[in-house]
């Protein structure tokens, strides 16, 4: 049985407040999984002109990864680099605390790197009925024969801008401004609740 | 409508932010003539039916200014490429 009813799963939630974790919507096993748990150092590295293919290539060598200047996110197991606009990509790690440091020692001069651990929430979200949720508020197409492990899309989603990639199969990661958690994870909740929907909030950010 | 970015792929317009003619060229403010050559830039624009040239920013995207044709009896969009040219000063 579901903590928060199927008819109004956000009755009583007042509307400036993230939702509290559980589960919500249709009774029975979760179809889908939103977690805000994981918060990873973010750094966001925009080359100057003229050296996006040089900090791509750089980037790709100190983390060991295949990435180029265009829309995608490359990932490996402690970081993930992720393009959103022409020689400009958002960098995450897991364990680098010290991530803008450490990318303004590896790219120099070549680009101008700012510090975005606390700028966004991270949610992560699983489960097959990901694509029909996220399909009620976006404007391009997330069906899984279409936007592939690898892909990722700046764009909105329910009017709120979004950062997200798809992760695997069955995993998403949607990076959205921080203070639009309560409003986006409100819409994940009313979206989701017709599959059943298991929330699981962090801890607000580092402060 | 939807504009194929460059960057981002095809996207719906609500992504973007319309400024109008692409073909126009800001006065020189220093002319004798500015005064009347800024009233004209400013107010004294086309509103051709058929093919236009235009810009467009990708505000809820890669935030880049794209030169969008498109024919304004049918929103047919011809082309889309980036406003700035690499290696030319930001
Ligand atoms: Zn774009």
């Amino acid at each position: 049985m579901a903590d928060h009813s199927s008819h109004d799963p956000l009755a009583g939630i007042p509307f400036d407040l993230v939702p509290p974790s559980g589960a919500y919507g249709a009774a029975g096993e979760a179809s889908v999984t939103v977690s805000t748990v994981e918060t990873p150092f973010i750094a966001l590295v925009v080359a100057r002109n003229g050296f996006a293919a040089s900090v791509a290539g750089r980037l790709g060598r100190a983390f060991g990864l295949e990435i180029a200047d265009r829309a995608g996110a490359a990932m490996g197991a402690a970081s993930t680099v992720v393009g959103t606009g022409p020689g400009r990509f958002l960098v995450l790690s897991k364990t680098e605390p010290d991530l803008a440091g450490t990318l303004r020692a590896l790219l120099g001069a070549e680009a101008a790197i700012t510090e975005q651990d606390d700028a966004f929430v991270t949610f992560d979200l699983a489960g097959d009925k990901v694509p029909d949720l996220l399909a009620k508020g976006a404007l391009i197409d997330l069906d899984p024969r279409v936007f592939l492990p690898g892909h990722a899309a700046t764009t909105v989603i329910a009017h709120v801008g979004v950062t997200l990639w798809r992760v695997h199969e069955s995993g998403w990661r949607l990076l959205v401004a921080r203070s639009y958690e309560a409003s986006f994870t409100r819409f994940l909740v009313a979206s989701g609740a017709e599959f059943g929907l298991r929330l699981e909030n962090g801890t607000a950010g580092r402060g | 409508m939807r504009i194929p970015c460059p960057y981002c792929g095809e996207r719906d317009a609500h992504e973007f932010a319309y400024l109008g003619d692409a073909t126009v060229t800001r006065p020189d403010p220093a002319a004798a003539d500015a005064a009347q050559a800024f009233h004209d830039y400013v107010y004294l624009r086309d509103n051709p039916a058929g093919a236009h040239q235009e810009w467009w920013y990708h505000a809820n995207g890669c935030r880049q200014w794209l030169r969008v044709a498109r024919d304004t009896r049918t929103h047919a969009i011809a082309a889309a490429t980036s406003a700035r040219v690499s290696g030319e000063p930001a």
